[in-house]
């Protein structure tokens, strides 16, 4: 049997280990805020924020992702970094961290630090060595780069606050959407728990905004906001539910982002779903899509989805899915309809619905305008009219469409195309009949 | 007969172009401009070669960002570093469409005429370029401390790049090489920056990298190894976000001699 002593590591054994522990958060985006550099150290954030790099599966590199440690006193199902799993296990200290953030972000490799961390001792002890790297490298080397920091549930209140003073943005990862899935999976955590910080800081900042309001050189508190993460397809919620807990965060606690990572079986456990096709991609996607439908295009999950209809459409973007089932209000005239009925066409974007509503104003619009100015005419050739006419003639009818709007559409994977709505039809066929 | 007139494809160049064309009191339909790159020369045009003039060209600039607004002045300015050859002629009518207008300001608006909106699809793409370099460059310490990156970017972004990063490092002394275009953008610690024109690459390749260096570039390759998922991955999707011009002169996808021995060759 082979013992592993511990050992002091290299560094960059220790930034190989760490990261790859960190790879399964989400949350890699650096924008939200707009600060420019004092001229006291190095860095600067704008608002839209910058990819510094995309990584083998595609995903944005914008932070050095790393846990500050992955030894945890937590023994969740699904993490790689749980208690009793045989991982080499491995800290850094505040100043490796600071090297590391300080020597990446001068050589334009990395926008900023997200920090996050597996629970050392005890949340506090975690939460207090976050906050000395954080200090050290605010206040000693004058980083003016996003920080992106995990608060760390269970902590002591002053912690979280003294903390946010630091970062750019807070979040606390909600892991799974229903509190019974939390029982099974991470019987550790606990919801209310979780809770209080994201509560807190939600308040702090509101009481920020009034401080800024009346200071305006007040120093501000967790600036880009809160964002949370969620695992699809860990402990069979239904798309209702995620959508329903992500909406209850915009809403309730002003988050900037719900993130969705589809889940991956790193660990073997009986209480863990086996999924033979990969993670759900597909579905993760169309969670993402229905975000943005949330946040930008003013919709409701109760528009999208409802209890006795609770998982999307994987063949369709929610988008298309909700126009179809409310043809009665299609096709919209573009050049009278207002803004917001403009968004909720199928291929009309916030930005293309922005341009058109400003040129039309200043001139006519026809069907080439509209293609030049960003709107996806496949998809909203069949929602529209412009000037009273449709671009071609096309039918208003929902099979119509569905079959010419899945027509060369986005690849879909080969297990998702199984259930398409094409097959042999015969004598005997009903919808409304099953066996 | 219509007179072409042709001019340096710089921003300066193209609006001294703009206050000749407009000068030669010929009428806006009797004027054309180009940028000097494109040779094919049409019969019936008199051509005219406009040497670039830092007066005239600001006194249009000036005209533009008083008549047409900050937005539409950010847009010209934008639309004229990206490489297309109807650009100069977009520009001169989108200014003569401006001026006329009642309020200026609308021109950004009016993206039913073609002029405006080749324009707006010019500065679009030439943010979309800058935006994407000011991920992609690379610094690489020299034995002096000069951080150094060389790119070859399809507009000229230097300028737009620069002042970020004038105000994300303004402790460093940096340079930006433009290996297309043979310009720098330098920065020297705690100034401005400049940039400079007919540069060799040369000039700022001959020192060597300090020790720091190769021992950050190799974290950050293991970095970039352990951050990606196994299950997920996706080199198609990677490429869309990343095309594979941008990674020669990355370190993390290929090693450093490569990038200097000629980026392009490679692809």
């Amino acid at each position: 049997m082979e013992y592993r002593m511990e050992q002091q590591m290299e560094l960059s054994q220790k930034l190989a280990v760490l990261a790859d522990a960190a790879k399964y958060d989400v949350a890699c985006t650096s924008s939200g805020v707009e600060r420019k550099n004092t001229g006291r150290g190095g860095g600067n954030c704008i608002a839209p924020g910058i990819c510094h790099s995309f990584s083998a599966d595609g995903r944005c590199i914008s932070l050095l992702k790393i846990l500050f440690t992955n030894e945890c006193i937590f023994d969740c199902k699904y993490c790689i970094n749980r208690r009793s799993n045989d991982v080499l296990r491995a800290s850094f200290t505040p100043q490796e961290v600071c090297d590391l953030t300080i020597g990446f972000y001068r050589r334009n490799y990395i926008e900023g630090l997200f920090l996050s961390s597996g629970i050392l001792g005890s949340p506090d002890v975690t939460m207090e060595l976050l906050y000395q790297t954080l200090y050290k490298l605010r206040r000693e080397y004058h980083f003016q780069g996003y920080i992106h920091v995990k608060a760390i549930p269970g902590a002591a209140p002053e912690l979280v606050e003294r903390m946010g003073y630091l970062a750019d943005r807070m979040s606390v990862n909600l892991e799974l959407p229903t509190a019974e899935g939390l029982k099974t999976l991470a019987p550790q955590k606990k919801r209310p728990k979780m809770l209080a910080p994201i509560r807190q800081v939600h308040q702090a900042r509101r009481q920020n905004k009034q401080e800024l309001a009346l200071y305006r050189h007040a120093p501000r508190f967790v600036p880009a906001g809160q964002s949370t993460q969620m695992i699809i397809g860990a402990s069979g919620e239904s798309d209702w539910q995620i959508m329903k807990v992500a909406e209850h965060m915009y809403q309730k606690y002003e988050m900037k982002r719900v993130f969705y990572s589809a889940f991956l079986r790193v660990n073997e456990d009986s209480l863990l779903p086996v999924l033979p096709g990969g993670p759900p991609l597909l579905r993760e996607h169309r969670l993402y899509q229905a975000d943005w439908l949330l946040r930008f295009y003013g919709f409701g999950t109760e528009e999208l989805l409802s209890e006795e209809n609770p998982d999307f459409n994987l063949l369709l973007d929610p988008k298309c899915d909700w126009a179809l089932r409310h043809l009665d209000r299609f096709p919209v005239e573009v050049m009278g309809a207002d803004y917001h009925t403009l968004l909720r066409v199928p291929g009309i974007g916030y930005r293309s619905a922005g341009r058109i509503v400003k040129a039309r104003g200043l001139g006519t619009l026809d069907y080439g305008n509209l293609k030049k100015m960003g709107v996806v005419l496949k998809r909203a050739v069949y929602f529209i009219t412009c000037g009273g006419r449709q671009m071609y003639p096309v039918k208003l009818q929902e099979d119509y469409i569905l079959r010419n709007l899945l027509d060369g559409k986005e690849k879909l994977s080969a297990d998702a195309k199984d259930t398409s709505v094409y097959r042999q039809m015969s004598l005997f066929d009903d919808p409304r009949f099953s066996v | 007969m219509i007179r072409v007139f042709q001019c340096e494809d710089t921003l300066t160049g193209i609006m001294t172009g703009v206050y000749d064309a407009w000068d030669s009191r010929l009428g806006h339909g009797q004027v054309r401009l180009q940028t000097a790159q494109n040779m094919d020369l049409e019969l019936f045009c008199e051509y005219v070669t406009v040497f670039p003039d830092l007066v005239k060209a600001e006194k249009v600039l000036r005209t533009i960002q008083r008549c047409m607004g900050e937005e539409a002045f950010e847009m010209i300015a934008y639309a004229s570093s990206y490489p297309d050859d109807r650009k100069a002629d977009a520009l001169y009518r989108m200014i003569v469409l401006g001026l006329h207008l009642p309020d200026g300001r609308e021109i950004c608006g009016m993206l039913t005429q073609p002029e405006v909106r080749l324009v707006f699809e010019l500065r679009r793409k030439a943010w979309h370029i800058a935006h994407r370099y000011m991920g992609f460059v690379r610094f690489r310490e020299l034995k002096s401390g000069v951080l150094l990156s060389v790119i070859d970017a399809e507009a000229d972004v230097l300028a737009l790049i620069a002042p970020h990063f004038a105000d994300r490092l303004p402790l460093e002394n940096w340079t930006i090489y433009d290996r297309r275009r043979k310009k720098a953008a330098v920065h020297p610690a705690g100034k401005g920056w400049l940039i400079l024109e007919e540069v060799e690459e040369a000039c700022f390749c001959s020192q060597k990298e300090s020790e720091e260096e190769a021992r950050y570039d190799a974290l950050w390759k293991i970095f970039h190894q352990a951050v990606g998922i196994a299950e997920r991955t996706n080199p198609d999707l990677q490429s869309s976000f990343l095309p594979r011009k941008f990674r020669p002169f990355m370190n993390e996808f290929s090693g450093r001699q490569e990038a200097s021995k000629g980026g392009r060759d490679l692809l």
